[in-house]
């Protein structure tokens, strides 16, 4: 049987849906009876639930960029 | 094209100032993620720079065959390939240490099981993760610790929602690299989280 130290290896791969039917019911099963990687799975899933909530820091000067670019396709649409 | 891209689209076609606005908030991080993963962080300010005004000089012949954020990319993928002299043949899978590891085969016993096993946090949900000042901080400085291309593919996987192929497409790298890439940074990022709900530190 698959061992945590594989699953763990896999997981990535089982989360991206990269892995072939065959593998994913080892990991599955291997999932079935095991906590703790029960539990890793979940908490690599929150990690990345969280990633995609944490705040970009804003660059400062965006407002002025998208302000120039609006004026070049003004400008551009009046010729 | 996505309904809300068109909408956008024809405001953007009229010059309006608050739909460009919106456009370079929505659209600046995911291209300067694609940027750095291809230039490095010291020349892609320049390249998106670059990317935004081509992207604007070809408005007019956007067919909407693809999204406004896969065009946007492509630009600025592009734009970066044209700076680099030669384009990067080999992909550096160097794995940075991480201020708090990662999840190793020290987590493991000679058997492959865990040791320690994992530990239950304390939160459930990404808000109240995020509610801690400290650890967004020490996530921040997690991220910076990993190499540009994994931080840029970790990114544009998590934070873009973009799909693996479309990210190997945009910055050149081989599925297998990209998976082993952003395996290595989830790990590392899993690591501080868990550092992080069993000390209450950073």
């Amino acid at each position: 049987m698959l061992t945590c130290k594989e699953l763990v290896a896999r997981s990535s791969d089982l989360l991206d849906e990269q892995l072939g039917w065959r593998e994913k019911l080892a990991l599955r099963r291997h999932l079935l009876l095991c906590r703790n990687c029960r539990r890793y799975l979940r908490q690599m899933r929150l990690t990345q639930a969280t990633l995609r909530l944490l705040p970009e820091s804003p660059s400062p000067d965006s407002e002025r960029l998208a302000d120039h670019l609006a004026e070049l396709r003004r400008d551009s649409a009046r010729r | 094209m996505p309904a809300d891209d068109s909408e956008l689209l024809s405001r953007l076609l009229a010059g309006d100032q608050q739909a460009f606005r919106t456009l370079v908030a929505t659209y600046q991080g995911a291209m300067r993620a694609v940027a750095i993963a291809i230039v490095g962080s010291a020349h892609a300010d320049e390249v998106v720079q670059d990317a935004w005004l081509a992207a604007v000089r070809n408005l007019d012949g956007f067919q909407g065959r693809s999204s406004l954020k896969t065009w946007l990319l492509t630009i600025t993928a592009n734009t970066a390939k044209s700076r680099l002299r030669k384009v990067r043949r080999d992909v550096s899978l160097d794995d940075l240490p991480a201020p708090h590891g990662s999840i190793d085969e020290n987590r493991f016993a000679a058997d492959g099981h865990w040791s320690p096993a994992p530990l239950a946090w304390h939160e459930d949900s990404p808000e109240a993760l995020l509610a801690e000042d400290e650890l967004r901080e020490c996530l921040e400085k997690t991220l910076l610790g990993l190499s540009e291309l994994q931080r840029s593919v970790l990114l544009l996987r998590e934070r873009q929602g973009l799909e693996l192929e479309e990210i190997c497409n945009l910055l050149e790298v081989s599925l297998s690299n990209a998976r082993v890439l952003l395996h290595r940074a989830r790990l590392k990022v899993f690591a501080t989280v868990e550092h992080f709900e069993e000390t209450g530190e950073c």
